[in-house]
């Protein structure tokens, strides 16, 4: 419960921190204030997904059914995250460049993830059989992250884009005031203890709810 | 009231609510789990 209630204040800091201690960026203004909501639950889908992927291949290995529960939980999570993602991004879009979307490299790519990850819902509803579900859907689950790396990271990279460019370090400097460093990490941490936090309920109720089946069954 | 404070009470509110759900469904599972 205190962990609870550290994560509730923490967010809370990073939203005052987010208005209010972290300075507007030079050329994006106060627009900039959506990175430390958009690029947190970015993070938070691609976390998601490797986490489906890793419960998804115990699964194979020792066939326990609540790897499967936790990998399909995950994968809803980090679909969530994508979509919030997208239209967080889609609303920076709208407001910079007059368009919620543009098939820009960045967009047609998390458009792609996000075509797979409900595949791989279109798959578990498509089979009846418990077990054969858990088995199909853990090795497409496994299949899918191995397009999360290029999809967002390689690819947008690769390609001109409008979307602003990542912070790598020039001449031994981040490109970022240290203000607006210190609430995306805030912010970066703090999405991933409600991503914890969730991914940890959802398991336990899927877990519930098997049981419940199983004994009504 | 400035747009940034309607903004941030927005926010808050929001975060709120879905901490607010979060905690809800998290007594109701330990409830169920409890033989």
């Amino acid at each position: 419960m205190i962990a609870r209630i550290i994560l509730g204040l923490w967010l809370t800091a990073v939203i005052f921190g987010a208005f209010f201690f972290a300075p507007p960026a030079e050329k994006l203004g106060e627009l900039s204030r959506i990175i430390y909501f958009h690029v947190p639950v970015a993070w938070c889908a691609v976390m998601a997904f490797f986490w489906s992927m890793i419960q998804s291949a115990l699964h194979l290995k020792d066939r326990k059914p609540e790897r499967d529960i936790a990998a399909e939980s995950a994968a809803a999570i980090g679909l969530t995250f994508c979509i919030l993602a997208t239209v967080s991004g889609m609303i920076f879009a709208k407001a910079t460049w007059g368009a919620y979307w543009n098939w820009d490299p960045r967009e047609t790519s998390v458009f792609i993830l996000l075509l797979i990850y409900l595949a791989y819902f279109a798959l578990r509803m498509a089979v009846d059989d418990d077990e054969r579900r858990a088995r199909l859907s853990a090795v497409y689950s496994i299949l899918a992250f191995m397009s999360v790396p290029f999809l967002v990271f390689i690819i947008p990279r690769v390609y001109f884009s409008l979307h602003p460019s990542p912070m790598t370090p020039q001449n031994g400097k981040l490109g970022i005031d240290h203000r607006m460093l210190i609430v995306l990490l805030s912010s970066l941490a703090g999405f991933t203890g409600l991503f914890i936090w969730i991914q940890n309920l959802t398991v336990r109720l899927g877990v519930l709810t098997r049981r419940s089946e199983e004994e009504n069954a | 009231m400035k747009p940034i404070y309607q903004v941030l009470l927005v926010n808050l509110f929001i975060w709120g609510g879905i901490f607010y759900y979060l905690l809800r469904l998290e007594s109701k599972i330990r409830r169920l789990e409890k033989p």
